[in-house]
């Protein structure tokens, strides 16, 4: 077994990623320092020397608003390497699949936004935009089974398009109405299609990692070889759940993969001010499981990584850790600064439009179109094509969402428990109601 | 003395405590307290107290933490006020259970809590759901030995319910709903007061049946009094304020005037706090006719017509209040 932890892993691992030009670091055992760390993103530079030390209890006071760009990827992603190889490996097909649901994510997403920001169809409750964070999901999503797992966060519409949620019955939930994928029961964060192994978008920070280990204990259990996906965000790394469950499952070998969306922000709090370390990922160093550490806005560093860490977990060897470096375009929560058909939240007090301008100008979706186009692996024409199926296909979810009914009123009393209505104890005369519905 | 927004009060309350207290705490997560009085004058705990005092610009979502390190400062002798988001309102229950509440008990005397947790709630309100959804909680922390639970309402007794619950040497969960703090608020006295735990308040006087609701329930109590005097029906409304200790002698009485009571409560129905106000007023006062009406046993669902009609509002509390008085 002891040839199978630690720095073997790490070598064994780095081999296969490749140590210089790679597009995806991995690391072990407590040796994400700076000098890997730094070199392995993408090629990207980047400023070493951020000083994450606090002054006290209240943050670090060093870290600005505008500090977000120190983590700027470069440019353009590298054509060549193990990561370039290990995506275009996928084929054509599959490369094209891949460009169609960072589409619908985001055409998605963007459509959403202009309908709540606009008055006909008086959109209500909760919405997380996942705009420029696309690339994690669909990479991570292209190297899973249609039968594994994913837990998903408060910002997860992302995950469940790149899972094959269907956007009409998004959309019909977006509106809460009853063809919606929870009846109207749930909105956006809740939004969850058992069929498709996406356990659920949840509204609580930090609750991804006990479903996706416990849906991977039932797969070990069932002897099956599916993997869970824990995703999560920067925030959510504060946790205690965090520790516990990464803790516990290297210790008990269990096959999940913890994605970490580091858009260096949460909620209205920059990254920085509530990390004690550069990244979140060195966290866990102490443990003895791979990391990787890759720029979140590179679909194919997204996904060589991923696919070498469901290889691990399917071949027995336990959970590993993804960091993916990338950036929300718009605000923690619905669309303070941002403009009916304008990309991005400006203004907001907690960070600069320089940060946001330069993050939206590596925008995960455009630098994988040029990766396509200069690999010769896709046209500007087929591409196109796709960017306008895409747009047929929202704008007819949402005349799906416009056009179904909403829920009755009275189902309120149902779906708590897997049988009938519980009592309705907000009238002085409560049995009527449990007579009509049953 | 300005006209002050709900959360200045609050913020206020904090903030003289901590001025006469020079080792008090005040830890939060995203809530920087920071707030504003028309005339322009801005509080601000995180500057003036320091990092040392204060969560700065906000602590990491880690509500057990939070909570943890306030209960631990407070054993040590520092009065410390811990503020949790609405979303995880019995977050720090483990922790207030197993310690908080037990300590004093446990070492005989020797340790003393001077804890606040002042929990924010959530409300009955479209497009939010489940988890984002939850009132009522308070109960569990009622049904806690050692603790105290307190429920504020309005502008006036949120500050003074804060300052008693921060000198109070018990530990004291202060629910905070979003939903009172709209609209006309009464005037906030400058200079620090208390509303003493354990007093309830006569909102209105009647004779013709108690209506028993704290926050938020006492924002629709108070949309349908109006529609009750208007069909002749004289009601007596009493705002608890504190749920531990509760104020039997003030409900009871009015109870024994009435003979009726009717308790309103956005919380779940089994086992909400109003089954215990209800178990209090029949022990108290003989041949009352009592009913609770309450959200019903299921967590708060996304849509707005499936919320409205789960929600006990001022139509269902009239027809409620009614059909106590023709019963």
């Amino acid at each position: 077994m002891s040839e199978q932890r630690g720095t073997l892993d790490r070598r064994s691992l780095l081999k296969l990623l490749g140590a210089t030009g790679a597009s995806a670091v991995v690391t072990s055992c407590g040796s994400m320092d700076g000098s890997v760390s730094a070199e392995g993103l993408t090629g990207g530079k980047f400023e070493k020397s951020i000083s994450l030390a606090t002054a006290g209890p209240g943050g670090n006071p060093n870290w600005q608003p505008g500090d977000a760009v120190k983590f700027l990827p470069p440019a353009d992603i590298p054509t060549s390497g193990k990561a370039a190889d290990a995506l275009a490996a996928a084929g054509n097909e599959k490369l094209l699949h891949l460009y169609h649901l960072m589409q619908t994510s985001r055409q998605w997403e963007t459509t959403m936004k202009d309908l709540f920001l606009g008055v006909a169809d008086k959109l209500y409750g909760a919405f997380h935009t996942y705009v420029g964070e696309e690339a994690i999901a669909v990479g991570v999503m292209g190297a899973l089974n249609d039968d594994d797992y994913i837990a998903s966060t408060h910002r997860g519409h992302g995950h469940l398009i790149a899972k094959g949620g269907d956007i009409n019955k998004m959309s019909a939930e977006i509106f809460f109405k009853e063809t919606g994928y929870n009846k109207g029961y749930g909105g956006s964060m809740h939004i969850t299609d058992m069929s498709k192994g996406i356990m659920g978008m949840n509204g609580i920070v930090g609750a991804s990692y006990y479903m996706a280990a416990g849906a991977a204990l039932h797969a070990m259990v069932r002897g099956s070889k599916q993997v869970g996906v824990a995703f999560f965000g920067d925030g959510a790394a504060a946790s205690p759940y965090y520790f516990s469950a990464v803790r516990s499952c290297a210790n008990m070998k269990i096959p999940v993969i913890f994605v970490n969306e580091n858009n260096l922000q949460y909620m209205h709090v920059p990254m920085a001010q509530t990390a004690p370390t550069k990244y979140i990922s060195e966290y866990t160093k102490g443990l003895d499981i791979p990391h990787f550490l890759v720029d979140g806005n590179d679909l194919s560093a997204v996904y060589a990584a991923t696919k070498e860490a469901v290889e691990w977990a399917r071949a027995g060897k336990g959970p590993s850790m993804i960091e993916g470096m990338t950036y929300r375009w718009y605000d923690h929560a619905g669309f303070a600064g941002g403009k009916v058909s304008q990309d991005g939240a400006m203004g907001l007090p907690y960070r600069t439009d320089d940060e946001v301008k330069q993050w939206m100008s590596r925008d995960p979706i455009t630098r994988y179109k040029k990766w396509l186009v200069a690999k010769g692996l896709a046209s500007d024409a087929e591409l196109s094509k796709i960017d306008a199926d895409v747009a047929a296909a929202v704008t007819k979810s949402v005349e799906y969402a416009r056009q179904s009914s909403d829920p009755n009123p009275e189902a309120g009393v149902l779906n708590t428990h897997a049988e009938g209505p519980v009592k309705a104890t907000q009238f002085y005369n409560r049995r009527n109601v449990v007579t009509r519905l049953t | 003395m300005a006209k002050k927004s709900y959360n200045y009060a609050q913020l206020e309350a904090v903030a003289q405590e901590m001025r006469a207290n020079a080792d008090m705490v005040f830890y939060y997560e995203y809530q920087v307290p920071t707030a504003t009085l028309p005339t322009g004058e801005v509080l601000d705990l995180a500057k003036e107290f320091g990092n040392l005092r204060t969560s700065g610009r906000g602590w990491p979502i880690d509500e057990q933490w939070i909570a943890g390190a306030a209960i631990g400062a407070a054993v040590a002798g520092s009065k410390a006020v811990a503020r949790l988001p609405s979303m995880a309102p019995i977050y720090a229950i483990e922790y207030v259970q197993n310690q908080a509440g037990k300590i004093r008990s446990m070492t005989g005397g020797q340790a003393s809590m001077p804890f606040v947790l002042w929990q924010d709630g959530a409300g009955r309100s479209r497009g939010s759901a489940g988890q984002h959804t939850d009132v009522g909680c308070e109960v569990l922390y009622a049904q806690l030995p050692g603790v105290k639970v307190v429920v504020p309402s309005n502008a006036y007794d949120a500050k003074g319910l804060m300052i008693a619950a921060i000198r109070d040497p018990d530990p004291v969960v202060y629910f905070d709903y979003p939903e009172v703090k709209a609209g006309e608020q009464p005037d906030v006295p400058d200079e620090a007061y208390t509303v003493p735990l354990g007093k309830a308040v006569v909102r209105q006087e009647g004779r013709d049946v108690t209506i028993v609701a704290w926050a938020p329930a006492t924002v629709d109590v108070n949309r349908a009094l109006p529609m009750l005097a208007k069909m002749g029906i004289s009601a007596e409304f009493i705002d608890p304020r504190s749920l531990k200790p509760l104020d039997v002698d003030t409900i009871a009485a009015s109870v024994k005037k009435t003979k009726r009571l009717l308790v309103v409560e956005h919380g779940h129905y089994t086992a909400g706090f109003g089954a215990h106000v209800l178990s209090e007023v029949v022990q108290e006062v003989p041949n009352v006719r009592a009913r609770r009406i309450a959200f019903p046993d299921v967590p708060g669902p996304g849509a707005a017509g499936m919320m409205e009609w789960l929600r006990p509002d001022a139509p269902k509390i009239v027809d409620a209040a009614a059909q106590i008085v023709r019963a």
